[in-house]
This record gives C-alpha cells, structure tokens and sequence, in this order.
C-alpha cells in the first residue's frame, strides 16, 4: 500500500510564504490578486502618461513636450489602458471568482495561469522602457497603423514583442477559463443557472480566441516588413497599407467587447444585490450577450468609413453597427427593469452600477452618433471619438471595475471597506470624469483633431476645463488606493454573505475564503 | 458516488468519479466550433488578403486548446472504486491513463474519517491510504460509515 496523502482535503491553513508564494502561485485567489495589482499598477503608469498629454493640452500652443514626445505618450498610453490595465484587471476577477462562483477548487490549468500572470510584467517591462530606446515609444497611435508603424524606430519593435508576449498571456488565460467553466462546474450548475458574470467571461474568452491570433499576425507582419523585406503593407512593394486597418480592426472591434463584456457582467452581478431581486431576464442577457460577440465580427469597417469602401459596404456596416444598440438596450431594459419596485440601497458598489449604467449609456449613444457613415465621415480623428471611447471604457469598463472591487472586496480580505471613502471616490470620480471628457464632445464636433498637441484658440476653454478635470479624476483614484489598502489592514468583520440581498456559491464560503475552497464541488440545487 | 452491498462479485463496491460538467461529445461540440471559427477567420485571411501570417498563429493556439481539451478528456474517467471481495479489501484508483490497485486484508482494516468528513482514510499495519477524493464531505461521511458497518459485520461474522 502507498504511504499515505501528507495533507487532508480539509488542511486550508498550508501555503507557501515570502516572495516564492507569488512567484510560484498556482492558487487562483493568489493569481488574481497579482492580476488586480498590475492591473493598478499599469493603471497609475497609464493614467500619468494621459495627465502628462493634458499639462500639454491645457492651453493652446506649444506649453511642455515635444510633439514627437506627445504622440509617443498617446500611444502608449492607449497600449498600457488597453493592454496592461483594463484587460487584466478583468482576468484578475476571472481568476478570483470565477471558481469560486461555479464551486471549482481552482482553474482547470492552474500552473498554465502562473504562466499567463508572469507574461505580464515583463511586456509592461517592455512597453514602458521603450521609452528610452532611440527615437524613443512608438508613437503610431495605439492602432499601430502602417505605414506609419513600418518606419519608426526599436521603440517599435519592443511594442511588438509586447504585444506578442500579451497576446500569448491572454490565449492561455482565455483557453482556462473556457475548460474551467465548462468542465468544472458543480453538479447542478447547468449553463443557464451559472452567475451573469461567468456566462460573460465564457463569451469573452471565446472572442479572445476567435481574434489574438489575428492581432498576432498583424504585428508579426508589420515586424517583416521592417526587418525582412516583405511587403505586406507597403504598396510600393505590392502590399496594402489599407490591408493593415482591416486586419488591425478585425481584431480591435471585438477587443473593444472583450473589454466591455464582462463589465456588464459585473454590473449584472451588483445591481440585484442591492435591488434584493433576481435578475430580470437572465436569459435574454445571456443571448444579448452572445448576439453582441456575434455582432462585434461584422462591423469592424465602421472605424474604417474614410479610408474608402463602396456605398454598400458602407450601409452593411452602418446597419450592423447600429443593430449592436438592440442586444445593447436589452441589458441596460434588464438593469433597469431589475431596479424597479426593488427595496434598492446605494452602498458604494451600487453606486458605481448605478453610474455605470447612466454614463455608459451616453458612451452608447454617442456610439450611435458615429455609426451613421456621413457623420462619421465629419468626426473621424476629432475629439467627439476620443470623447464616445472614454465615455465607454472609463466610465464602462473601469467604472464597472471598481464596482466589483467594492463588491467583492469584502469577501476576498474579510474587512468591510470604509463606506465614506468609497463613496467620495464615487462621487468625485463622477463628476471629474464628467468635467474631463464632456467638453470633448464639443471641442470634436466644432474640428478638433486627436492626436495632435496644439489647437487652435477657439477650443481654449474646452480643453481648459478637461485638463482640471484630468487632474481631478486622477487624483480622486488615489483614494481608491487608500480604501483598497484601509480594507487589507483591517476593518469591520466581513459576514460570509457580506451583503443582504447576494446570492451565489461565492457568498457561502467564509470571508476571506480559506486558500482553497470546494476542493469537492458543492452541489447546486 | 455509486454504491451496492449485494453485488454479484462483490459484497460491497462503492465507485466514486470526478465531477465532469462536459461530456466527451460536448468537449468534441466545442472544440469544432472554436476550430472551424479560428481557422476560418485565418483562412480567410490568407487566401483573401494574402495574410496569411495569421495562419500559424491559429494553428499554434488550435494546438494549445487541443492540448488543453485531451487533458481534461485523458482525466474525465478517473475514478476511485472500493470493493469487498472475499478476504480482501479492494481499492481500485484510476488517475489519467494509469490505474493504481491497493489490496488490503478486511480483518486488519481500519477506517480513519475526520469528524466533518473533509477527510477519509483507510489503515493498515500502519499505513493509511486516503480514499474519496472525488467526494464531497457528505458523500465521505456516508461511505466511511457504510466501510465501518461492513467491516463490522464481517468481524462478527467471524466471531
């Protein structure tokens, strides 16, 4: 007979300790964790390089930077928010709760997401110290467009390999997700009884797959064209500049819902805890989302309306753009629909869903705006877009983001966050994020290009007003660091189910949950 | 857990299986799917555009998922099945393809459960062998309980 197992199924206390414990981790709580801290980390490095772009911005004329300098730090600030803080952020709540909210032990693939976490950090290494590399970051926009990009120097060559090595870190995290989800769900956990926020992770991790390799051949072409004499992209050689935009945006259209989707599903998540409801309609929020994902392979072109297509390519895509608004109002009808006749309280995640869903909303309209071709072709490349992203990303993603650290942050450290504090963060963090990016509506709808570090004096005000708010929303974020910290030293004792009106796997386990949890899978009636 | 005690081969044979939410077939469903979709893009691609660089990147992530799926599909069969069989005690142990057998006498055999079942042992002469590893508390609880009044009864039998 074999000696016997060294630990009992029931032994929570043993994990490694010091540095090893993060280095080696193969534990999905400890693998979040790192997650949400890069994440803020890339966050900081992402939100100083936007208020080093507003200091420039603040008045007309040249004020502090180089204008090489100036398309260097919107490049790479658009790089590090994209790729190094708002995607992993999301995978950083994948990976906490995920199992946790279908009853798994952890991750199908547990030493393959050590792996997907220790990619990061050496490509934001990359991205960051190309900065100091002659000629400096790459400085083509964060869409990389050639032949723009086929010429610029190593700065560019290290965005690549970043890129590369994000896009490897996020397949393998994608590719988990899909064998945790489907293969380790307790019994009795069926695909329509699992949580809104899981169902919008499998479809995310899903669109991942469907378009990394696509990105991955874009910059592996664009890295040829540089160094190996091939002319995908360059027409003097046969190639096709415009080849580029339809790859790059084949990938970046349903990037922009890769980034989005599971913001919906945290906001599902909150919202009827603090409504003390279920959910209204949870399935049609589970097709609405699938319809989305569907819908984000055929409207790529619409980023595309100036560079030339036929009339019909430009009303397909006009159409199919417009179509996302209906899977899009679904969600926003349920939310709502969920709030009405609840016994609703607005503790600080509530707040954020709250917000999410009423700036969000205008992000959506404005995206509705830009989806008609003729005014499209008007506001391309002005501030009305960087105006609609923000409007979608910040007060979307990054909103619902901080959401779901108020939610679930309770459960993970065992301490009530301080209240006062989280509810400042809310409030200033709206109203700033507000004062910075409405007046972009303006200044873009009356011409003012993106991209370029002077303007003309009639947008003085404009951008006076975004620069104050810039600040605003930035300093506010520094009070989120202190909640998040005040919450890991100590505070009130955490309930196991936290919040009166929360429902799910997650809830029954005890706050913080031991390092390992339902080692055998609970079952869900 | 499925457990009998009065099969035909043995008095007591209790086989536990680890929780597999995908069959086979849906695992086979799935992976065509993410396939013919990922596949289709890149070739689309190439033979369209003439990108055909996203070609080996499709196929290199169509082997790490495969790779990925024949894992879970090598484990999906694991399973712990505990039998009496004349004298002994039989412990069968399947883990990815191998199977383990452990054989114990079932006069010397001790069955060690924590109280809350998170923990469930057999021993002899010494050593112990943990069992139950794809059951949940409950579940341990119940087949500790069924092992004590088997061996029981066959102690009694004797005497």
């Amino acid at each position: 007979m074999e000696a016997a197992h060294a630990h009992g199924h029931g032994d929570h206390a043993h994990h490694p300790a010091g540095i090893m414990r993060w280095i080696q981790t193969t534990n999905h709580k400890d693998i979040g964790t790192l997650y949400l801290w890069f994440s803020f980390t890339m966050f900081i490095v992402g939100g100083v390089l936007a208020l080093m772009l507003r200091m420039e911005l603040f008045q007309p004329g040249m004020q502090v930077w180089q204008p090489e300098f100036f398309n260097q730090l919107t490049t790479m600030h658009g790089l590090i928010m994209v790729f190094g803080a708002i995607m992993p952020a999301f995978v950083g709540f994948a990976n906490w709760q995920i199992p946790m909210m279908i009853g798994a032990p952890d991750m199908a693939f547990a030493r393959m997401n050590n792996w997907s976490f220790w990619l990061l950090p050496p490509a934001a290494i990359l991205l960051v110290t190309s900065f100091f590399v002659p000629g400096g970051a790459t400085a083509a926009g964060w869409t990389i467009y050639a032949p723009l990009s086929t010429q610029m120097g190593p700065g560019m060559d290290l965005a690549i390999f970043a890129l590369h090595i994000m896009g490897a870190s996020s397949i393998m995290g994608s590719i988990n997700i899909v064998t945790t989800i489907l293969n380790m769900r307790a019994p009795g956990m069926t695909m329509m009884k699992m949580p809104l926020f899981v169902w919008t992770w499998l479809i995310t991790a899903y669109l991942l797959i469907a378009v990394m390799p696509v990105l991955a051949g874009a910059v592996t072409m664009l890295l040829t064209d540089r160094h190996f004499g091939t002319n995908f992209f360059n027409a003097a050689g046969g190639g096709d500049p415009v080849m580029f935009q339809h790859i790059f945006w084949f990938f970046g259209h349903p990037e922009v819902y890769i980034m989005i989707l599971p913001a919906f599903g945290i906001v599902s998540q909150i919202v009827p805890t603090f409504a003390r409801k279920p959910l209204f309609g949870y399935s049609s929020m589970v097709y609405a989302t699938s319809s989305i994902a569907i819908l984000s392979f055929i409207v790529w072109a619409h980023h595309m309306f100036t560079v030339g297509m036929p009339a019909q390519a430009q009303l397909f895509f006009m159409y199919a753009t417009m179509l996302i608004a209906v899977p899009t109002g679904v969600k926003v009808f349920n939310w709502i629909a969920t709030m009405w006749k609840g016994s609703m309280t607005f503790e600080t995640p509530m707040l954020w869903a709250c917000g999410f869903i009423f700036v969000f909303s205008m992000g959506g309209f404005t995206g509705l705006v830009l989806a008609i071709t003729p005014v499209d072709i008007q506001l391309q490349d002005t501030y009305y877009v960087v105006a609609h992203f923000h409007y979608v990303l910040v007060a979307g993603s990054l909103f619902a983001i901080f959401g779901g650290t108020y939610y679930w942050i309770p459960k993970w450290t065992g301490h009530m966050y301080d209240e006062a504090l989280g509810k400042w963060h809310f409030w200033l963090s709206m109203i700033f994020f507000n004062v910075t990016f409405f007046p972009m509506h303006f200044s873009g709808l009356a011409g003012m290009p993106r991209r370029i570090p002077d303007y003309a004096l009639q947008f003085a005000d404009f951008n006076m007003l975004s620069t104050v708010g810039a600040f605003g929303f930035g300093l506010a974020q520094l009070l989120f660091l202190w909640a998040v910290l005040k919450c890991i030293r100590g505070g009130k004792k955490a309930t196991d189910q936290t919040w009166e009106g929360a429902e799910g796997l997650e809830w029954t386990l005890p706050s913080p949950p031991p390092y390992h949890t339902f080692e055998t899978p609970p079952v869900v009636k | 857990m499925k457990c009998v005690t009065a099969g035909e081969a043995a008095r007591f044979a209790c086989t536990a299986r680890r929780n597999n939410s995908l069959s086979s077939s849906g695992r086979l469903l799935v992976f065509g799917f993410v396939f013919a979709v990922c596949m289709g893009i890149a070739l689309a691609f190439t033979v369209l555009l003439g990108a055909w660089m996203i070609l080996p990147f499709a196929g290199a992530e169509m082997l790490v998922l495969y790779l990925a799926f024949h894992h879970v599909g090598r484990h999906a069969a694991d399973y712990e099945r505990i039998a009496m069989e004349g004298d002994s005690l039989a412990i069968e142990v399947r883990d990815g393809g191998h199977v383990r057998r452990f054989s114990l006498n079932r006069q010397w055999a001790q069955v060690v459960c924590a109280g809350d079942g998170s923990r469930l042992a057999l021993r002899s002469h010494g050593r112990e062998l943990e069992i139950g590893i794809h059951m949940n508390g409950e579940q341990r609880l119940a087949l500790g309980s069924a092992l004590k009044r088997e061996l029981k009864r066959e102690l009694r039998s004797i005497g």
